[in-house]
């Protein structure tokens, strides 16, 4: 590609850069004559314009079931009111690269930590996993799972969300934040997984700070056959149930 | 700057003026009410009842994007959850003078949609999901025109582009294809592919520019 980059050359391209798929030697040389030429930035500025208006003729559609308590959760949980002034967007933002990726990240990085630690019964999520998240180079996960959200026993609400890793070892991810009448529970609950003949194992105990907490815990047996899971205090009242269903997770990582 | 750049590195986000409010129905609070600018801003703050008003009335929006991009339900929900992150960790760098917070949070998702599918398969669209998209961008609906006369008029001139035209310019503005993967795909070659999008860009501007003369469009 030439390096003569004019108002002419420009005018040949500047749809392709507009639109954000000009190849990137031809992108530079572009974005250097911008630079220096009033009336090729305001051509270029049109056509982004049009290729905003292009995305805005898109349909509307209805998210999944639960995806506006999933994507209102991030924020909600990671910047208190007190720490918002300028300056602590950076700040923040460090604090919430570890939690506020997608769950299903977590756990592919919780399944590469149960192979070297197998024989743990189970570990508060919270610190571990950031630090194997702060470790882990950026890649493509993909896994079968099974997934499911965690709903209220008292209003119906999504509440968390678990998931299941079928394989050797096997694993369980819990995410949960109650609402209601439990929202404020401190104390132990108990996690127990359905299997699709009924069966009912309890897989371990956890404990909710102010109605949240995240756990992670070696799960023995064939997990692929699991339809369920549910919460439950100490004196057995269920906190949350949560249908299972399997999917193919993939994470692209940037 | 006033350009998008190239997907690796993101693009500058197009800004235009807009202190247009696009209110949702069905308000349940005061908060609900506040213009989309006020609510980006109070979402920097980290307070969860605008998180989840600020979501709800840009999730389908943001979702319909992503969709329309993947064509994979879940890939589009991971793209349209990490556009709401993004959201929020942008929310104080968002400055309202340079373009409507629904473009910058679009623009959001059209990027991050159209790099997960590049990071998930080799090929960026199936050509049936291409015939679909330039439906729907061509549709006009009534209601649609009396809504947004602007938006009516382009899907209009979308529609008068010969087909060759919408395809290209579909695949490189809806799917973030290049000349390149054009050119390959339609088996045609590069140059072709470079002047269906620029004919077809170049057509739009015109409407946009003078949105009375859209039907001269060729």
């Amino acid at each position: 590609m030439s390096g003569d980059m004019n108002c002419g050359r420009l005018r040949e391209i500047g749809a392709e850069l507009a639109l954000g798929v000009l190849p990137g030697r031809e992108r530079a040389e572009a974005v250097a004559h911008l630079d220096r030429c009033a009336n090729c930035r305001e051509y270029v500025r049109q056509l982004t314009l049009v290729g905003d208006r292009l995305i805005g003729l898109l349909p509307e559609r209805e998210p999944p079931p639960g995806f506006e308590t999933r994507a209102a959760r991030l924020p909600a949980r990671q910047a208190p009111a007190h720490e918002a002034p300028a300056g602590a967007a950076d700040r923040a933002f460090r604090h919430l690269r570890g939690r506020a990726r997608r769950a299903r990240l977590r756990l592919a990085a919780v399944a590469t930590a149960l192979t070297v630690a197998v024989g743990f019964a189970g570990w508060g999520i919270g610190t571990a996993v950031e630090e194997v998240l702060a470790s882990s180079a950026p890649a493509a996960e993909s896994e079968l799972m099974l997934v499911g959200d965690m709903t209220s026993t008292v209003g119906g609400e999504t509440v968390g969300e678990v998931y299941a890793h079928p394989g050797t070892p096997g694993w369980i991810f819990v995410s949960v934040g109650l609402t209601g009448p439990h929202a404020s529970y401190t104390g132990k609950v108990t996690c127990l997984l359905e299997h699709a003949d009924g069966r009912i194992v309890r897989v371990g105990d956890f404990t909710l700070n102010g109605g949240r907490g995240e756990w992670g815990v070696a799960a023995p047996g064939d997990l692929s056959t699991l339809s369920g899971a549910r919460l439950t205090m100490p004196d057995g009242t269920v906190l949350a149930t949560a249908h299972l269903q399997k999917g193919q997770v993939v994470e692209p990582e940037k | 700057m006033i350009f998008r750049g190239g997907r690796a590195g993101g693009r500058a986000i197009p800004w235009r003026p807009s202190s247009v409010y696009r209110g949702v129905s069905g308000f349940r609070s005061p908060v609900d009410r506040l213009p989309d600018e006020a609510l980006l801003s109070g979402l920097a703050t980290g307070d969860p009842e605008l998180a989840v008003v600020f979501v709800r009335r840009f999730q389908r929006r943001v979702f319909g994007v992503a969709m329309a991009v993947t064509g994979d339900e879940q890939l589009a929900e991971d793209v349209a959850q990490s556009t709401f992150e993004r959201a929020w960790r942008h929310a104080q760098i968002y400055d309202s003078r340079r373009g409507s917070v629904t473009t910058w949070l679009t623009t959001i998702a059209h990027n991050l949609a159209v790099d997960a599918v590049r990071a998930r398969r080799t090929e960026p669209m199936a050509p049936e999901d291409l015939d679909a998209v330039i439906g729907v961008v061509t549709e006009t609906p009534e209601q649609w025109a009396l809504a947004d006369e602007t938006a009516a008029q382009l899907r209009a001139a979308v529609a008068r582009l010969p087909r060759e035209q919408a395809r290209a310019l579909v695949m490189a503005g809806i799917y973030g294809m290049t000349a390149q993967q054009i050119a390959d795909a339609e088996r045609i070659p590069l140059g072709t592919a470079k002047t269906r999008i620029r004919a077809a860009m170049a057509k739009l501007r015109t409407t946009l520019a003078s949105p009375k003369r859209g039907d001269h469009v060729r």
